[in-house]
């Protein structure tokens, strides 16, 4: 099961910033296509595969979604050579100075970030963190040459390269969400010795992080029966409130809340409890900010689950995540899925019992 | 064009109150569509053309509601308490006129300034309609008004109330007048209500089930007196929205849009918008999907009564979406 660890860090090496998915698509589409019968991409470039169930026609299906797109920047100016940059999704600026980027220009552009002095950033507080607006990248390069290569709207994706530490832990950028497409490769491949009656719709979504994209139209167009959307979830470290409960490498995190269906959370307590698997509870009071949101409520809604992975350090281009937690997600899912009969929903009762 | 400009942006609409624009929109677009809708929240569904060959079902969205306010309370004088319609701001409030619905006029002002340093929040200002109680105001509670401003011609570049997004209907009745021969099926669609959360646009595009979306509006310019730090000024060009903070735009439409422009030597800018959305997202979120973009209008001053455009960028506006609409594009 290692070389999970190596398919995630070669996830993690690839860009594919919210809307630009191609390049971490295409190492996601290798490594799923022996594990399922059909994969296709949707209209707006999330990776669909479906593994087939043993169960009668016509089968009830299960999708489980964790997105493929990554955080970064964006270029919105060149002035004298230097790059002005929004974000895409939600990038903290105060750990942006001295990063290192790639600025996806006419060519490829190895550069950095960097911030200006305080005394040169109008009505700066000496050191206080520096907004993204004052921010700039330096490619090294000539001012003309920049502005030949370099446009208004030109990605730029971080350069750290995933990097494995103590305690089979791993840090790197876009581990969020990625970790969760290394849970469900856990799961497809788990799901390859073991009889499933229902068919699995294993679904790396596109633009999470700043639309739900993929979650919205793959929940519609697949129309499955059951949803898991797997995401990572802050897990206690420095500067974490007492409500951040998870803790990394202590097992996986089992959802609660509006977004999630009561009893079909019990399926996956009740997995784990036999499993002997340790898990966490998160209570999630309202929009759970995953792809589960949109999950539960496009189309006519179905049951949905979220289950995350701890992860310390969350939009840096140093997530930590536990390997351990990543595994369990994958484990408990395809133990879940493989108890699932084809009456459950019938089953699924809000008032009464499951079993 | 100005004319039809000027028509369009002195009637009143604002988000969920689109009668009177929708009518005259309607009238203008009549003759050259072969099929028109109203859908049960009130956007304008055009369809001009059948798809042959490679041709798409494309949905070109522009709302036709604007920003406003609504009435909240009236006081035993005669004096309107009100909130917002959409995105409407204290500091362009003051000193403003507002025309409501029923054709009342009235004058917007403040409790006492006591500190003209700061700006008093909307729950501060009031309407005055020059009513002299609450027995003889002559509107009520929950009537709605927009700006009153008239528009103003001032050569290459024009300004008034409204140019969000009625400069877009514009660039679209102009287009449907133009486009000749298509492979697409088109559909113009005025969207209602974009201003309070592109609601219109959701609904529509659900109906019209698009293979491609292309929403038109204005976004911010970047030109004026240490304004907005955006790359895009006014007349250099419509622009290719290539992101903001509610899309992402599909990369395929990026490239065609932008090879469409050079092919046809149009001048366009590349537009990051750090702030705002278009219809573009509701589109893009339909369904199973729909690949999305937006091409937008640099304007000056949004969201006040004298938003700012320039006619050289309107012109190549239409000269842009007539040639995409004409063409087709695989995805």
């Amino acid at each position: 099961m290692n070389d999970v660890n190596e398919f995630l860090k070669e996830m993690v090496s690839a860009p594919g910033l919210s809307g630009y998915e191609s390049p971490v698509r295409k190492i996601i589409e290798t490594r799923w296509r022996p594990l399922v019968d059909e994969l296709q991409v949707s209209k707006v470039g999330s990776l669909e595969g479906l593994k087939k169930g043993s169960g009668s026609k016509p089968r009830k299906s299960i999708l489980l979604a964790g997105h493929m797109d990554a955080i970064g920047l964006m270029a919105t100016r060149v002035v004298n050579g230097f790059i002005y940059f929004t974000q895409v999704g939600g990038v903290d600026p105060r750990v942006l100075p001295g990063q290192p980027v790639h600025v996806h220009g006419k060519e490829l552009l190895e550069a950095v970030v960097i911030q200006p002095p305080d005394f040169l950033i109008p009505g700066h507080t000496a050191g206080a963190p520096v907004p993204m607006e004052h921010l700039v990248i330096d490619t090294g390069l000539s001012a003309d040459k920049v502005a030949e290569l370099v446009r208004p709207g030109d990605i730029i994706s971080f350069a750290q390269p995933p990097f494995e530490l103590s305690g089979d832990t791993l840090a790197g950028h876009t581990l969020d969400d990625r970790a969760a497409v290394a849970a469900i490769t856990i799961c497809l491949q788990e799901l390859q010795t073991r009889i499933h009656k229902w068919d699995v719709w294993a679904v790396a979504t596109v633009q999470e992080e700043t639309a739900y994209l993929g979650a919205y139209t793959s929940g519609f167009g697949l129309e499955p029966d059951l949803t898991i959307a797997i995401d990572v979830t802050h897990a206690k470290g420095p500067g974490t409130s007492e409500s951040d409960i998870a803790t990394l490498g202590k097992g996986l995190v089992l959802g609660w809340g509006p977004n999630i269906h009561p009893k079909w959370y019990e399926a996956f307590q009740k997995a784990a409890d036999e499993m002997d698997m340790r898990y966490q509870k998160d209570v999630m009071p309202g929009h759970s900010g995953t792809d589960g949101y949109a999950l539960q409520i496009v189309s006519t809604s179905r049951p949905n689950m979220v289950i995350s992975i701890p992860l310390r350090y969350m939009h840096t281009p140093v997530e930590l995540v536990s390997m351990k937690d990543i595994r369990r997600v994958g484990r408990l899912m395809a133990e879940v899925i493989s108890k699932l009969d084809e009456d459950y929903l019938d089953k699924l009762d809000w008032e009464g019992n499951n079993d | 064009m100005k004319d039809l400009i000027k028509k369009l942006v002195e009637t009143p609409g604002p988000s969920g109150y689109e009668e009177q624009i929708r009518a005259l929109i309607r009238s203008e677009v009549a003759p050259f569509a072969d099929e028109i809708q109203v859908d049960a929240m009130g956007s304008l569904i055009v369809r001009k053309g059948c798809k042959t060959g490679a041709g798409k079902r494309i949905m070109i969205a522009g709302h036709m509601d604007e920003i406003g306010v609504m009435v909240t309370h009236i006081d035993d004088n005669g004096f309107l308490r009100f909130t917002s319609i959409g995105g409407v701001f204290p500091h362009t409030c003051i000193g403003s006129r507002v025309l409501f619905m029923n054709g009342v006029k009235g004058v917007i002002y403040t409790e006492t300034i006591t500190d003209y340093k700061s700006m008093p929040s909307l729950d501060k200002l009031y309407i005055d309609v020059g009513a002299s109680s609450r027995e003889k105001c002559p509107v009520s509670v929950g009537d709605s008004a927009v700006f009153d401003r008239p528009f103003l011609d001032m050569g290459d570049r024009i300004a008034s109330k409204a140019l969000d997004d009625r400069i877009a209907a514009a660039i679209m009745i102009e287009s449907l007048k133009q486009v000749k021969d298509t492979p697409n099926e088109l559909f113009f669609v005025f969207t209602v209500q974009e201003e309070v959360g592109l609601r219109g646009a959701t609904t529509a595009a659900y109906h019209v089930d698009p293979e491609i979306g292309i929403a038109v509006d204005v976004c911010d310019s970047g030109d004026t007196p240490k304004g907005e730090k955006v790359a895009v000024s006014l007349g250099k060009g419509p622009t290719v929205k290539i992101f903001d903070p509610y899309i992402v735009s599909d990369k395929r439409l990026i490239e065609w849009m932008i090879e469409t422009a050079e092919k046809h030597s149009i001048p366009y800018q590349r537009e990051v918008l750090i702030e705002g959305g278009t219809d573009a997202a509701a589109i893009q979120l339909t369904r199973a999907g729909v690949p999305a973009i937006c091409m937008s209008i640099a304007t000056r001053y949004i969201h006040t009564p004298s938003e700012m455009v320039d006619m050289h960028d309107v012109e190549n506006a239409v000269k842009l979406l007539t040639a995409l609409l004409s063409s087709t594009t695989e995805l």
